[in-house]
């Protein structure tokens, strides 16, 4: 990020903070889409983390770290839209993990779909811990310092997210090769 | 049954679909909106010694004259601090209030004694409810702009579902006839409160968030009972 335009903005000039919001809206937007996964959700989402930006944006002491401060404050706004719509499952659950076969790894429609189901049955805990680390590539240590949380909870969290979504594509998956066999 | 690496390669893949442009309306929406929107600014920026002016400059430097001025007239013989005669012990005064009651909400008894204030806390909070009880010894507090005060501390005790021992507890009072309430635990699975580096930090993103401040069914509700705040 463009650390100039950064501290333009800081000190309030809106034009800066236009050509800001142009750049990291897109990343900001396909981020939250995916954390919610409903485009509504994650629209409105999107323009509160954008405003909480602006708002916010004197106080960020490192113009540098920009990009983990925004995205806190995306993930924030994640957690508002879930506290206002209540669509979330009240914990992660597990589901059994059993033999069966994997994920075609094309990714079929089906597989897709068994994934889609299983990550919404995540917490937004875990659903940004695997969006930020699977989907923005960012190491471990900067999802915590994203985050606020220690290292360790990342790690704990990623685990669990992770291992929910095999269990959710593997047992999804054996209905249907059962299916098949017959 | 499918590998771990199967696994994150499938979901990298899932993950890569999707939306990644942004509305032209929402943006468009945002930057409507922000000049009517006030930035936020640290108390210490606006009193920096490099963004003083001259005048400032001069005020905080004849402050600084009286100041030692008085300070020294104490020290003088038969004055204050050091006269050599009786001294008297200042009375330990009792800590400002900040919260304190027993009432009930979302069906839970709450008995609630807070003193102090910002980052110097003191006092506790104890949670009974039928799915377990809890305590939360108090650290911190913070007072938006409209009154609402909030105040936060670690779970030091729980046989509750809903609160982990060891992760931090907040409640949110807002003043009024009745006063209204909520609470919420940091990281609770499902819940809304984040996890935060410190008890300051908990309370400034909630204040951030807005989230823990609005009335309504996923929000603040009237308490049954008594609770004498701050004024």
């Amino acid at each position: 990020m463009d650390t100039d335009l950064v501290i333009r903005a800081q000190r309030g000039d809106e034009e800066a903070f236009a050509s800001l919001a142009v750049a990291v809206g897109d990343r900001l937007h396909a981020v939250s889409h995916r954390i919610l996964r409903d485009i509504d959700l994650a629209e409105d989402a999107t323009q509160q983390a954008l405003l909480a930006i602006w708002r916010d944006l004197p106080k960020l002491r490192d113009p540098a770290r920009f990009d983990a401060w925004s995205y806190r404050l995306l993930v924030h706004a994640c957690y508002a839209e879930g506290r206002r719509t209540r669509q979330w499952a009240p914990n992660l659950r597990i589901l059994p993990v059993d033999e069966s076969v994997g994920p075609d790894a094309s990714g079929s429609v089906a597989d897709r779909d068994q994934l889609e189901r299983g990550f919404r049955r995540l917490s937004i805990d875990h659903r940004a811990v695997v969006v930020l680390h699977h989907y923005l590539d960012l190491p471990l240590e900067e999802v915590a310092e994203t985050l606020g949380v220690p290292i360790g909870t990342v790690r704990s969290r990623l685990h669990y997210a992770m291992r929910g979504l095999r269990a959710a594509l593997d047992a999804d998956a054996r209905p249907a090769r059962q299916e098949a066999v017959k | 049954m499918s590998t771990d690496r199967e696994t994150t390669r499938f979901v990298r893949s899932w993950l890569e679909e999707g939306v990644t442009a942004l509305p032209d309306r929402v943006l468009d929406a945002v930057l409507d909106q922000v000049p009517a929107t006030p930035q936020r600014r640290r108390f210490w920026s606006a009193w920096r010694p490099n963004q003083m002016n001259l005048y400032a400059k001069l005020l905080a430097g004849a402050a600084a004259v009286l100041l030692v001025a008085v300070v020294g007239y104490q020290f003088l013989p038969g004055r204050g601090l050091d006269s050599g005669g009786p001294t008297v012990a200042p009375s330990p005064t009792s800590a400002a209030l900040l919260a304190r009651g027993t009432f009930k909400l979302y069906g839970a008894d709450v008995d609630l004694n807070a003193t102090g204030g910002g980052d110097s806390v003191t006092g506790t909070m104890t949670v009974s409810h039928e799915d377990g009880d809890f305590s939360v010894d108090l650290k911190c507090s913070r007072t938006t702009e409209d009154g609402v005060i909030l105040i936060a501390g670690d779970i030091t005790d729980s046989a509750s579902p809903h609160a982990r021992k060891g992760a931090r507890e907040l409640i949110v009072l807002k003043p009024g006839s009745p006063v209204y309430a909520s609470f919420d635990s940091e990281g609770r699975a499902g819940g809304d409160v984040m996890p935060a580096a410190s008890c300051p930090a908990l309370l400034e993103q909630v204040i951030d968030t807005g989230t823990q401040t609005v009335i309504g069914p996923n929000g603040l509700e009237p308490i049954d009972g008594t609770v004498e705040l701050a004024p």
